[in-house]
């Protein structure tokens, strides 16, 4: 299936087919190789230095970051935070997506159709995801504004009711940045199991419905485990942005990570550390942290996909 | 979509394996090679009209903070008077909200500009720049000439508070160029029409904001609760007037117990209080603009703050709203210190880089903001008060001016300061997120204050983080 | 694509049946619309909340949140354009997502294709070390990134061009971070790609080189569109990168442009020009979106569904 060097072919062919090789890949390894492999690998070793990023010879002083972040309550919590999302995100986005992505295909008349105006639908529910993070981040902010000029709470107010600190109150934060990141994602993974859907084979449906399921034993007797790889792919696509929330915190939130640290995230942590305080080393510390906990993901994810697809 | 073929997570991880093997060929790049830092150049001949040398040709590079005066005294009053001697530095001039964000990376990038106006909430960490020697030391500043008279040193022309809090490791560096004088302000308009007197103590204080909130008028107080150092500065302030200045030293010096102390309960005690009771609807979530607007458009009667308020908000100001102010009132009856204590504290921080290409020039610049001419001009266009002496006068002032001033004059010698936050980044973060805590009642004040000292003493028992004292 | 009706077969009996089902599952359908504009409102009232506070005056939008302006006012526009810099912001952001997004799909394809149809020693090690960079988190190399790029400002002659604050060198760092996807994807669909028609092109003498650009780039035009499209959607989104290596205000990204304007609306309480502004970094998107939403959905979906 390949362009593989056939038996007989000449030296020069064979030079020619190298300088080829070696000519396509030199830029793209090059520069990945300075901007991304690179910068990982330093991290681990400045990681272990005090640097606070303008002394020529940072000191190594081994592991003494990582033992001081074991007392960093700030950072800890920041990692509880990414745990919860970690549950919260994937389970709350998967379960309304597989939701609107079963009505829109299958909830029209007979039960196996899409809907009328399942494209509209499906390009709505889109609209967020073409919007930057930081957008959605300050948009909200508006929305979620404490007072009578508040989208949400203007109208709460006219109608005599408390208005509720969406960003604010530290027992409510949380849940409004969780809010804003499964409005934003949502309609990614309408479309993903809308593809996923439509490779399913209608007569399955058609079958089930013969034997007489209804709309709710079809979904979970056919559907979803027809759909099984396509949501472990979301799974883990939205556990990673999970692990990499930053923006909707840094931007959104009121002192960015809070009120009282109620929000803030490991990434929040790093940047903070870095480039607020000055702690280059420690920033990079926590940076190794939370690539572990990325690795820990990745292989938490492995082992509970059971079925391994065939490599090639 | 055609069945393409995919890789296994196991790939992923397999590959993560095989990274370690490129490292050798990045190697060049690695920040451990950065040069060392641009020192900067061998100043020009110095003279007593330059007196630093400044390097004619060679550009400086000005950023401000972009805040409550604006960046307006910049462009029309310092860096015209500094064109007018030398025509041929090009001054480079920039702002920003952030400094932070802008700036920091130019410091660890090492090439900072020359001077910053590094304020506002998102300013850089002081302590940090002291630690990391990036401020240059403008000892020199203060024995070299005044610009208007050559006999009259720069120190004798400011107040001695400045050099005292510019003052790191023994090295004066950094200029704070405006007299902020925090009190808690009000609309004299309203408290006249309304007959509400201004409260001595702190009784009187708690009466007035019940009687305001029986009136339903308007709310009686507010802050900026999305920036919560805006409260814990009255609420340092009291407990300095209540156990005396050395609450505060205690405070910057992280000494045991500093935050626990008597005095700093009573204070915590007393504004939880106003948390719970008299703050005006949706503080919480409000930020300093957000709530000195509601002022402005009378829902809210008082709410603490600094003296670059009344610029702050002059867009949004009605004419008759005469701005004043009015110190902590008496707390206990024996407090230890008198009625008018009041915090005053050099702000509007400016700063020389140390390692930046012409810190010459940067200090020049400064030493032009100190003339009488720039110092007067710029308290009449952004309604303030400087810290050189008796650039004032004979200006037209405004009322929240002029109420400030005399604030200060009933002061006299009981004013305090405190410097941990900006000295302790972390420290000032904590903070804020803790008093905002206190004031919307998620901590008891008591939990509170050793939330504070458990966040101090960790900070003084962390070997990584440089410590000042004063 | 999902929508595609059953045919009917027409036979009596089944459409008994149907009438059957439909009784069984009929009366979803109010419900099932009405789940789904509940989550069209959602989706759509901030939006529109925000077009419609873009030309409301200070005081209306600091008054009840669902008034409506009194009159338009346009100059709000005009203030996010020209003393908010967005018209700058933009012309940026649109300057470094073009040359990131050609020199992505350029190095990405070509890397792609030789890994995918080349085998050689060393080409599975490439290919996975490209492929690991999924598993990184961004975060662990923002400091040392930093450094690296202010390094690269230090390397003779071409040092300034590629260095902090430039294009160029932000322009390198995006094309950087999308390889891993970008050559994950893309060596996947030129290894499904048959092969006879590259072959009989170089029997017929032509190069390595010429095969890829004018025989095989072609036939992996519909990859190349989706991950053209997942690119320009991922970096016209970045934050984190410019966040950090385009410090000058004349250099900003739309993203850093509006972020800065949220935080400027504290202190000039221009929020009318916010929201302005917010309106002419959305709207675009959303254009641009609705008329290629086949080829983005497809495009994007695809690209996860591997």
């Amino acid at each position: 299936m390949t362009l593989e060097p056939r038996r007989g072919v000449s030296l020069y062919q064979r030079y020619r087919r190298g300088l080829f090789i070696t000519a396509f890949l030199a830029a793209p390894v090059t520069l990945y190789l300075i901007y991304v492999i690179s910068p990982n690998l330093q991290a681990f070793y400045i990681a272990m230095t005090d640097w606070r990023g303008v002394t020529a010879t940072p000191a190594f002083i081994g592991l003494d970051n990582f033992q001081r972040l074991l007392g960093d309550s700030v950072f800890w919590k920041a990692v509880t935070h990414n745990v919860a999302l970690l549950v919260l995100l994937p389970v709350v986005t998967i379960v309304i997506a597989l939701f609107f992505a079963f009505l829109l295909n299958l909830g029209g008349r007979q039960g196996v159709s899409g809907i009328r105006g399942s494209t509209f639908y499906r390009v709505v529910f889109f609209f967020p995801q073409v919007l930057a993070v930081t957008i959605v981040a300050v948009l909200f902010q508006q929305v979620f504004r404490p007072d009578g000029s508040g989208m949400l709470n203007g109208p709460l107010m006219a109608l005599g009711l408390e208005p509720v600190g969406f960003l604010s109150d530290p027992d409510v934060a949380f849940w409004s940045v969780l809010g804003v990141l499964v409005w934003q994602a949502v309609g990614f993974y309408v479309v993903l199991f809308s593809a996923g859907l439509a490779g399913i084979p209608r007569d399955m449906f058609e079958a089930a419905q013969i034997d007489g399921a209804n709309r709710i034993t079809l979904f979970f007797r056919v559907t979803l485990p027809l759909l099984w790889d396509t949501v472990q792919v979301a799974w883990v696509y939205l556990g990673i942005l999970a692990m990499d929330v930053f923006a909707i915190v840094w931007v959104m939130t009121d002192q960015q990570g809070g009120p009282d640290w109620s929000t803030t995230v490991m990434a929040a942590e790093i940047y903070r550390n870095a480039f607020e305080y000055f702690r280059f080393g420690y920033a990079s510390a926590l940076g190794v942290v939370m690539f572990l906990f990325t690795v820990g993901f990745a292989i938490l994810s492995l082992r509970l996909s059971r079925r391994e697809r065939i490599e090639y | 979509m055609p069945h393409t073929p995919h890789i296994s997570r196991r790939d992923l991880l397999r590959a993560a394996a095989l990274v370690p093997a490129a490292g050798a060929l990045a190697a060049c790049a690695t920040p451990a090679s950065q040069p060392p830092a641009t020192s900067s150049a061998a100043p020009a001949a110095t003279s007593a009209a330059n007196p630093f040398g400044v390097a004619d040709g060679k550009p400086l590079e000005v950023w401000i903070f972009d805040g409550g005066f604006g960046q307006q005294y910049a462009t029309d009053i310092h860096q015209p008077l500094f064109k007018s001697k030398y025509p041929n530095v090009e001054v480079k001039h920039n702002s920003t909200k952030e400094i932070t964000k802008v700036l920091q990376p130019r410091f660890a990038g090492g090439n900072p500009p020359e001077v910053i106006d590094n304020s506002g909430a998102n300013a850089m960490d002081f302590g940090a720049l002291a630690q990391d020697g990036q401020l240059q030391d403008l000892t020199a500043l203060l024995d070299a000439p005044s610009w208007d008279d050559p006999n009259v040193k720069v120190r004798d022309t400011i107040d001695q508070s400045v050099i005292d809090i510019g003052t790191y490791d023994g090295k004066f560096s950094v200029l704070g160029y405006v007299n902020y004088i925090h009190g808690i302000w009000y609309s004299q308009k309203v408290f006249t029409d309304n007959g509400w007197e201004v409260p001595k103590t702190w009784d009187a204080f708690l009466a007035l904001c019940e009687t305001i909130k029986k009136s339903g008028k308007m709310a009686p107080f507010t802050y900026a609760g999305k920036h919560p150092q805006y409260l814990y500065e009255p609420l340092l302030t009291m407990a300095a007037k209540i156990g005396g200045n050395e609450v505060l030293v205690a405070v910057d010096n992280l000494e045991d117990g500093a935050w626990t102390a008597e005095p700093m309960k009573a204070a915590a005690e007393r504004w939880a209080e106003v948390g719970a009771k008299y703050l005006m609807q949706g503080t919480a979530g409000l930020d300093h603009v957000q709530t000195q607007t509601a002022q402005n458009k009378y829902q809210v009667a008082m709410l603490p703050c600094g003296s670059w308020l009344e610029n702050e908000q002059k867009t949004t100001t009605p004419d008759d709203f005469a701005y004043a102010m009015f110190p902590i009132p008496d707390v206990t009856g024996s407090d230890a210190m008198p009625y008018g204590t009041l915090h005053t504290q050099p702000g509007e921080n400016f700063i020389v880089s140390a390692k930046s290409a012409h810190p010459q020039a940067g200090m020049e610049y400064l030493r032009g903001m100190l003339s009488k001419k720039a110092a007067g001009d710029f308290s009449e266009l952004v309604t303030t008060v400087t810290v050189v002496k008796g650039a004032s006068e004979g200006r037209e002032i405004s009322p929240g001016v002029t109420s400030a001033s005399q604030a200060v004059a009933a002061a006299g010698d009981n004013t305090v300061y405190y410097r941990a936050f900006a000295w302790y980044g972390p420290l000032n973060d904590e903070a804020k997120a803790a008093t905002g805590e206190l004031m919307s009642g998620g901590l008891t004040p008591q939990a509170y204050l050793e939330r504070m000292q458990k966040k101090a003493d960790e900070i003084k028992n962390d070997s990584s983080i440089k410590k000042y004292t004063r | 694509m999902a929508t595609t009706p059953v045919t009917a077969t027409g036979m009596p009996s089944r459409r008994a049946a149907r009438v059957e089902r439909r009784r069984r599952l009929g009366p979803l359908g109010v419900l099932t619309h009405l789940a789904l504009v509940i989550w069209t409102l959602l989706v759509m009232i901030p939006i529109v909340w925000t077009f419609l506070a873009s030309v409301k005056s200070e005081d209306e939008i600091f008054g009840d949140a669902w008034s409506l302006p009194a009159a338009l006012r346009w100059d709000n526009f005009a203030r996010a354009w020209e003393q908010a810099h967005i018209g700058q912001y933009m012309i940026n952001s649109v300057i470094v997502v073009s040359f990131s997004t050609f020199g992505t799909m350029l190095v990405g394809s070509m890397a792609a294709y030789v890994l995918a149809r080349y085998p050689f020693r060393g080409n599975r090690a490439i290919y996975l070390l490209f492929v690991s960079g999924l598993a990184f988190p961004f975060f662990l190399a923002l400091t040392p990134l930093f450094f690296v790029v202010q390094n690269m400002g230090n390397v003779p002659v071409v040092g300034q061009f590629i260095g902090l604050n430039t294009y160029a060198g932000t322009v390198l760092v995006y094309i950087a971070y999308s390889m891993p996807f970008t050559v994950f994807f893309l060596a996947a669909f030129f290894r499904t790609l048959p092969t006879a028609v590259g072959e009989a092109a170089m029997v017929d003498g032509a190069s390595h080189t010429r095969v890829f650009f004018q025989i095989m780039l072609p036939m992996a035009k519909p990859g190349i569109i989706s991950i053209t499209i997942f690119n320009i959607l991922g970096q016209w989104n970045q934050y984190q990168i410019p966040l950090i290596l385009l410090q000058e205000r004349d250099k900003w990204v739309l993203t850093q442009g509006i972020a800065d304007i949220s935080t400027a609306a504290g202190y000039d309480a221009d929020w009318a020009a916010l929201f302005a502004a917010l309106t002419l970094a959305i709207l675009p998107m959303i254009v641009v979106y609705t008329v290629f939403q086949r080829q983005i959905q497809s495009g994007l979906t695809a690209g996860a569904l591997k």
